[in-house]
């Protein structure tokens, strides 16, 4: 019952987000580029911190490997 | 009539404020997104690293708020002090975007930014991201009122004039807040903040890095500034090539005083990359151009004409002929607000209202009714502001938007390849720091090509500049604009303290990996990292 409510409440949001999108975007196209390109710009960034973490713990895990050969 | 010094001064004043207020905006509306994506990476890894990142550049954060806070306020009130009559002529319209920003800045921002600096023990983890995403979008909604208010001077739309008031009144909400000059502003202005954010914490990074001092928040915090400005940097561009687009239709003069282009020319037209424009002779004395390239730069088409200065000022003795009857209808209707023939007049030229104001202090006693055409074509000259201060300005804030661009997508490549810390590229790292400037002097330039290309108007098209200072004495303008210049000055030299003392000290670590006092800066880190056995992977996890 609770996973169907989230699934609910997140199908809520996506609608709202969706009919804000459609009258933004035709009443203020530039702001909905910054709401659109905010998002993508933050997210892109948080994503590369975790990506350095990745690629660090690869190498990490590379540079052993190699050690023990 | 106002003493054109007078003037002069209010408008070397508000020039000045807003140029150093401006100092602090830009990094305040980019570092707080910053701040955002750090703690949304601490949120979803758990790794405490990224919430010593959040709070170190937080605090960084929190002090250049309060500084741009501190300057901010009092240019509200220079609207009131030295701009009287603009204040009572477009008062209705400009004051409601700024009593909005008033409230988001001290209510929605001061009490998320409490929440966000002292809710670290007291709020879930959720909660707190959640308060730093609001203090993020709250300053960034702070800006975009203020921009609002300027997209109205820039390009005035959703007002009308009322002849019985003498006051321009709000007539449509939605027209004002969704104007094309206010929406490309806002997002140009704020991006450009970001961009700003993302020069100086790479900076700072590079800093550390040089110095082999909190390694690894240092190279964290470079690789998100890096990711962050290739985008901030190519979305500045892009969305300048827009307000570039969109104010081409609201203010013509300011195009063709960008571009140095006096006189119209066929589709399509060339493109000055430099040149050495004369204001007095209305001609380039030397260019360096390219052929057909500025008209689809400007229009996006090769067949659009962009008019030049010539053209402009032609049009512009026209409009000035059109609103002479408008202000004499005007005068007719402050003695007899009920006569229908001054009315009727003021209707059929009201569209030219401020075109006409512009000949009042050239024209005999200020009659315009007696204006000659020499007047006129004095005031028509006028309208086209000054050229050398546009054309540089604009150079300059393009060439280091470009500069920017290179920089940020050579530490994308650097970073993400791990070579950063190589010692082939030490140079780019001594650089980096050398670059914090750089976003800073273009945000400036980019406020002058706005402010300077909006002459002789306060509200483009509307009111003219010379209408709307307050009548102070010389010697007051003076007194206040050496006081305002040195306590400016001030809040720099603090704000420049503060950065350096919170730099210098910086961040606080807990399940960091620390350097140990033996562990010198590698001559080569392999591909960029560091291998510290005494920190393994899972010392940074909570």
């Amino acid at each position: 019952m609770k996973n169907f409510l989230y699934f609910v409440l997140f199908m809520v949001i996506a609608l709202v987000a969706i009919v804000i999108g459609v009258i933004i975007g035709d009443y203020a196209s530039w702001y909905f580029a910054w709401i659109v390109g905010t998002a993508m710009i933050v997210l892109v960034s948080a994503a590369s911190g975790a990506f350095f973490d990745a690629q660090e713990e690869d190498r990490r895990n590379g540079g052993t490997h190699q050690g023990r050969h | 009539m106002i003493d054109t010094l007078v003037v002069d001064l209010s408008r070397w004043q508000f020039a000045a404020t807003a140029l150093y207020h401006f100092l602090f905006v830009p990094l305040t509306l980019g570092i707080s997104f910053m701040i955002a994506a750090m703690e949304t990476v601490y949120v979803t890894t758990g790794k405490t690293i990224y919430r010593d990142m959040t709070q170190f550049w937080g605090k960084l954060f929190l002090i250049n708020f309060a500084l741009g806070v501190a300057t901010g306020l009092t240019m509200e009130f220079e609207f009131g002090t030295n701009w009287s009559f603009y204040s009572s002529f477009v008062g209705d319209i400009f004051g409601a975007p700024l009593a909005i920003e008033g409230l988001m800045a001290f209510f929605m921002e001061s009490t998320f930014i409490g929440m966000m600096i002292f809710g670290w023990k007291r709020l879930s983890k959720g909660q707190h991201l959640l308060v730093t995403y609001l203090v993020a979008i709250g300053s960034n909604l702070s800006a975009l009122w203020i921009l609002v208010a300027n997209g109205f001077m820039q390009d005035p739309q959703g007002a009308a004039f009322n002849p019985v008031t003498m006051r321009m009144e709000l007539t449509d909400f939605g027209a004002l807040i969704f104007s094309h000059d206010a929406q490309a502003k806002f997002v140009h202005t704020s991006i450009a903040g970001y961009v700003t954010a993302a020069v100086f914490v790479a900076g700072v990074s590079a800093w550390y890095m040089l110095r082999n001092r909190h390694l690894e928040i240092a190279r964290r915090s470079f690789r998100m500034a890096a990711l962050f400005g290739v985008l901030s940097t190519a979305g500045v561009i892009t969305l300048g090539d827009a307000l570039g687009f969109v104010g081409a239709h609201a203010q013509p003069t300011k195009l063709a005083a960008m571009e140095a282009m006096w006189q119209t020319e066929e589709a399509p037209a060339p493109f000055n990359i430099v040149a050495w424009p004369s204001q007095n002779e209305q001609r380039n004395v030397w260019s360096i151009q390219v052929p057909y390239v500025l008209t689809p730069l400007l229009t996006h088409t090769l067949t659009k004409v962009v008019p030049g200065v010539d053209q402009l000022e032609a049009s512009a003795v026209e409009r000035i002929k059109n609103g002479i009857p408008a202000v004499e209808a005007l005068k007719a209707l402050s003695k007899n607000p009920n006569d229908a023939a001054a009315m009727a007049q003021f209707r059929a030229h009201e569209k030219d209202l401020g075109y006409g104001f512009l000949v009042t202090r050239y024209a005999p006693d200020q009659d315009v009714s007696k204006a000659t055409e020499a007047d006129i074509a004095r005031a028509a000259k006028d309208t086209i502001p000054q050229v050398s201060a546009i054309f540089w300005t604009f150079r300059i804030m393009v060439g280091l938007g470009l500069l920017m661009l290179a920089y940020f997508v050579y530490a994308a490549m650097l970073t993400i390849s791990g070579k950063l810390e190589a010692p082939q590229n030490r140079w780019f790292l001594k650089l980096a720091p050398w670059m914090i400037p750089v976003p800073f002097i273009a945000c400036e330039m980019g406020w002058l090509v706005a402010e300077i290309g909006r002459q002789p108007w306060t509200v483009f098209g509307v009111l003219p500049t010379w209408m709307s200072a307050s009548s102070h004495s010389v010697g007051y303008m003076i007194f206040s604009l050496v006081g305002f210049v040195s306590l400016y000055s001030i809040f720099i030299a603090v704000e420049m303290y503060l950065m350096v003392k919170a730099i210098k000290q910086g961040p606080e670590e807990h399940g960091t990996p620390s350097t140990p006092a033996s562990h010198k800066p590698q001559p080569s880190f392999g591909g960029g990292f560091a291998p510290n056995p005494a920190a393994p992977m899972s010392a940074h996890k909570e």
